[in-house]
């Protein structure tokens, strides 16, 4: 067996290995795909206890679904959650009511407060118990008593007299605009009010077949709960519905982009080869491609995310380009000229146009985006098998002699050449000026329209729906921020309530100020030990003693030094101390217990949530918690964003340096020719840039990781032609026609995605292909002619001793 | 949320000044627009000996909602709306409760405004209901149908003929509330000026 016979097997061996796996992993279900789109950001900081605090937000929220049901009145919309909790039924295994929050899980935590009622009081009584004096509690304490009835009190009016603890439990609450009414749980606003629905998703959210069996129940039920009045309101919000319309979208888009460039590609081989078998080879390359990158990608990764998927079926239209290279060659070569000897040829310019495309993809790995790292991959993987495909396999599979004389673009390319603009630097006609002049000045004006763009949302689009009712239920419910919070740190459990008591102090001037509406800590019902002791001694001394409020009282209701011993000893018996774990434990604890991080590294941790957080709050919520030890202010939003407009400056660099690196690598062979090869990128750069500023839109990291990616793929084109023994040669220039033709068809289609990053990649890879497409003849074309004719002699001589 | 339950028990209990369960009730009670008299509570509180006293005013005004005016030993005034309920120290606003954010604010008001337009089904969702009748009195207990309204309530006694003469609330808690109703009057003259302009 020859060394050509010994490839073939090999490769043979190689794609059977990967069939047989590919097989496994999706007929074993073994390929987990994923949609939260929280995988794709980067985990930057190694902070442990932050990356907790992150997980305790996102698990508190991830498996619930809050639903609103709402009318102009309650019975209406009663009935409505009525039939909207019925048509849900039937998907039990999937969605329930959640139990932790409903109105009857309140009552096993009174008794525990109760127990500590002495130590449980707003900070507003407790600043009066150290500033009033003696009358206002004995007045507050009748006031109590002489109302109709025991109106505002926990409990009989001897345990609470100075009603202390009822306050407390009034404003805890009112943390939340949630009440319980005829059993259920009621909220309102302005025009409505609404049945609270909590439920608990009993699949996981980011399970694609969980989210299929969900969402039409969802529908139905919103259907059914609207059906019963018109004037009913359904709003739903959870993970769940995101990550929903996420995986739809991008299923979506998998398959459009999949498809479309498929067909795109076999329309453009048929009308190149006018024959079926260069469309199964070109398919076998491109297909081969594909199983190899989900192959290694499904090893290497625990999940393949869809975005992931998305981006690689604009794979298609690159993987293409070897083979329709290879193909190209091989109808426009001699038919002595054997195909092993044909692939020695085109050896060189095979590898060189793989490595600077590979290499363009794998600069995307250089940023710390999980994402991005398994996109490259997942392309880099294609298009080295699809390029092995082509150099093991295709100079067995694509004999001499089999040409047909092409079809209709074979011969509209040969011709177009001709009429193609030259740029000779030694002949500038004012033509040439012109047209390169103008483009040049549009470019320029563009560029100075450029402005950066680093929002987060550029990773996801949710439907615009989606957002507004998550907006409203927010608003409605006055949910804590989910990306905003502080983190507080200590030694002790004790260490980090006392410090969120310092920093609930500054808060406190804030929700004031209406800049929040509120902040949820556990310190609110568990405090410090240290506030503990002081508010023990504070009621000692103000209210039970000799000398404060409880004498004066007693006389005033006519009850004796008896009954004065026994309220006291009442009141204090409890010298108990509260502590987290057992306030936790209990039901009203369940509402707060994401909060808790508990024991981290190095100390205690937990969290302050805050309500009705909006732009204006943030700088002033950042500076609330500067210069307090242990408080660390988290935005993840800002982080996000920051790191976006880091990465974008940093892989600008990256961009430019690469120019350089691949310059440096390409003068290796070009010598004095290279600018030819790297000009046209270069250019077609500068005019996706300048589009981007024509258009108005903001410059992201995406459009920067594009050029990156164009820089690879654009110099392909100026290998391919630069590489010819005669550089306008109609053969090498078909080879960059279908290439180009596919990658533009490919991104074009990736140009069309909801994702915003995902559109950013497509459209300046459009943009910049189609420039590098326009102005690779431009540049080829330009030696000296006595200079061409040499080098053609001196191919051919080389091509006749081979 | 305790505290919203006995300010609903002790208003629902208040609207029945205005009416009384059971139709043949319903007929002996006379329905003025205007109706205002002296009230006299006395309280018994679980661990004191003697009752708490108090004594002072009280106005049900038909499609405005209730004052209550304790004047003796401490002023203090209760105002129920349809919007609101609000607990007036002097001039000042001790305690507001908004109907439109909290649910117990507006059951108390639809069951009292319910009750002031006579319809009495609001109030049989809420308790369960066991009347008396005699010739020319009559007498009505309440319990709450609710587990957690029962927490804090446990009864609501009402007695009266064509006015309601008295309540006795039981909370849970053993405090017990009696509030009895004299020196009634109705018609426009009723309502004193400074109380009607509370409203």
């Amino acid at each position: 067996m020859n060394r050509g016979g010994l490839a073939v097997w090999f490769w043979a061996g190689v794609v059977g290995l990967l069939l047989a796996h590919n097989l496994y992993i999706w007929l074993g279900a073994r390929l987990a795909t994923d949609s939260d789109i929280l995988a794709l950001l980067p985990v930057e900081n190694r902070d442990l206890v932050l990356e907790k605090a992150f997980g305790h937000m996102v698990e508190s929220a991830q498996q619930r679904l809050i639903v609103l049901v709402g009318a102009d009145d309650w019975e209406k919309a009663v009935r409505a959650a009525d039939r909207y909790l019925e048509a849900l039924a039937p998907g039990k295994n999937l969605v329930t009511p959640d139990q932790e929050m409903s109105p009857q899980g309140e009552q096993d935590s009174l008794a525990l407060f109760h127990k500590h009622r002495l130590v449980l009081m707003t900070p507003d009584d407790e600043r009066a118990l150290r500033n009033r004096d003696k009358q206002y509690w004995v007045d507050a304490a009748l006031s109590k008593l002489y109302i109709p009835v025991a109106s505002i009190k926990a409990g009989a009016w001897q345990d609470d007299p100075f009603g202390l603890f009822g306050t407390w439990l009034q404003a805890r609450a009112r943390e939340t605009p949630v009440r319980p009414r005829d059993g259920r749980l009621f909220v309102a606003d302005g025009a409505r009010v609404y049945v609270v629905l909590p439920f608990m998703v009993r699949v996981p959210a980011f399970s694609m077949a969980a989210q299929a069996a969900l969402t039409p129940l969802l529908e139905d039920a919103r259907e059914a709960a609207r059906r019963t009045d018109s004037g009913v309101e359904v709003v739903a919000a959870g993970i769940v519905l995101y990550a929903g319309a996420a995986a739809a979208q991008a299923k979506w888009e998998l398959s459009t982009i999949g498809i479309g460039s498929l067909l795109g590609v076999v329309a453009l081989i048929w009308l190149t080869f006018h024959s079926i078998k260069p469309i199964a080879l070109i398919t076998l390359s491109v297909g081969v491609g594909c199983l190899g990158a989900l192959s290694i990608c499904s090893l290497l990764f625990e999940r393949i995310h869809l975005l992931t998927l998305v981006f690689g079926a604009s794979l298609i239209g690159g993987a293409q380009d070897y083979g329709t290279y290879f193909l190209c060659h091989r109808l426009g070569a001699d038919d002595q000229l054997d195909s092993h000897q044909l692939l020695r040829r085109l050896l060189p310019s095979l590898t060189l146009a793989l490595i600077t495309t590979v290499a363009g993809y794998l600069a995307l790995a250089l940023t710390p985006f999980p994402g991005l790292r398994q996109m490259a991959l997942f392309s880099a993987v294609g298009l080295i098998f699809a390029w092995a495909t082509v150099i093991f396999w295709f100079p067995a599979l694509a004999s001499r002699g089999e040409s047909n004389g092409g079809g209709p673009l074979m011969r509209w390319c040969a011709a177009s050449l001709q009429y193609w603009p030259r740029l000779e630097l030694h002949r500038l006609t004012l033509p040439t000026v012109a047209l390169f002049g103008l483009p040049a000045a549009l470019a320029a004006f563009g560029f100075a329209r450029l402005h950066a763009q680093d929002d987060v949302r550029l990773l996801q689009n949710p439907p615009k729906g989606l957002i507004d009712e998550q907006i409203q239920l927010s608003r409605v419910l006055d949910a804590p921020a989910p990306a905003q919070f502080f983190v507080v740190r200590g030694e002790s459990a004790e260490t980090v309530l006392e410090r969120e008591e310092t920093l609930k102090q500054r808060l406190d001037t804030l929700v004031e100020g209406k800049l929040v509406s509120g902040y949820q800590a556990v310190s609110n019902w568990v405090p410090s030990l240290r506030t503990q002791e002081a508010r023990r001694g504070l009621v000692d001394e103000r209210l039970l003693n000799g000398a404060g409020a409880l004498p004066t009282l007693a006389r005033r209701i006519g009850s004796d030094n008896v009954w004065i011993v026994a309220t006291r000893e009442r009141l204090s018996k409890s010298r108990d101390k509260l502590t987290p774990e057992e306030f936790l434990s209990t039901s009203a604890g369940a509402s707060v217990r994401h909060l808790w991080l508990g024991p981290v590294s190095g100390g205690y941790a937990s969290i302050i949530g805050l309500r009705g957080v909006n732009a204006q709050s943030l700088p002033r919520l950042r500076e609330a918690g500067s210069g307090l030890e242990g408080v660390q202010w988290v935005d993840r939003v800002g982080a996000i964003s920051e790191m976006l407009a880091r990465y974008r400056t940093y892989m600008s660099w990256v961009v430019l340096f690469s120019y350089l690196a691949v310059y440096a690598l390409l003068h290796r062979r070009y010598r004095g020719a290279t600018w030819r090869v790297i000009v046209p990128t270069a250019l077609a750069s500068i005019a996706a840039m300048a589009a981007l500023g024509l258009g108005g839109q903001g410059v992201q990291l995406f459009h920067v990781l594009a050029l990156m990616l164009l820089l690879g793929v654009g110099v392909d084109y100026g290998i391919f032609l630069q590489e010819e023994p005669s550089q306008r040669d109609p053969i090498a220039w078909l080879a960059v026609v279908l290439s180009a033709l596919g990658t533009i068809l490919s991104f074009g289609l990736l140009g069309l995605s909801r994702t915003p990053a995902l559109r950013a990649f497509g459209l300046t890879m459009l943009i910049g292909t189609m420039t590098v497409w326009f102005m690779v003849p431009c540049f080829a074309g330009a030696e000296a002619p006595r200079k061409k004719l040499a080098a053609e002699n001196g191919n051919k001589t080389k091509d006749n001793e081979s | 949320m305790n505290a919203c339950w006995a300010a609903a028990a002790a208003l629902a209990a208040l609207a029945l000044l205005g009416a009384a369960p059971t139709d043949k009730i319903q007929s002996m009670l006379a329905r003025p627009k205007v109706l205002c008299g002296r009230f006299d509570q006395q309280k018994q509180l679980v661990g004191l000996k003697k009752p708490v006293v108090s004594n002072g005013r009280f106005c049900v005004v038909a499609d405005k909602g209730v004052l209550w005016r304790t004047l003796q030993p401490f002023p203090n005034t209760l105002k129920i709306t349809r919007d609101e309920i609000i607990q007036l120290n002097g001039e000042r606003v001790a305690v507001r409760m908004d109907a439109r954010q909290e649910p117990a604010v507006r059951m108390i008001n639809s069951v009292l405004f319910a009750l002031l337009a006579g319809d009495l089904d609001p109030l049989e969702k809420i308790f369960e209901i066991d009347g008396a009748l005699q010739e020319r009195s009559w007498s009505v207990k309440l319990k709450p149908r609710d587990a957690g309204f029962g927490k804090v309530i446990s009864s609501i006694s009402l007695a009266g003929g064509v006015y309601v003469r008295s309540i006795v609330i039981s909370e849970a808690s053993g405090d017990h509330t009696k509030i009895e109703f004299s020196a009634i009057q109705t018609g426009d003259g009723a309502i004193r000026p400074d109380e009607a302009a509370l409203f």
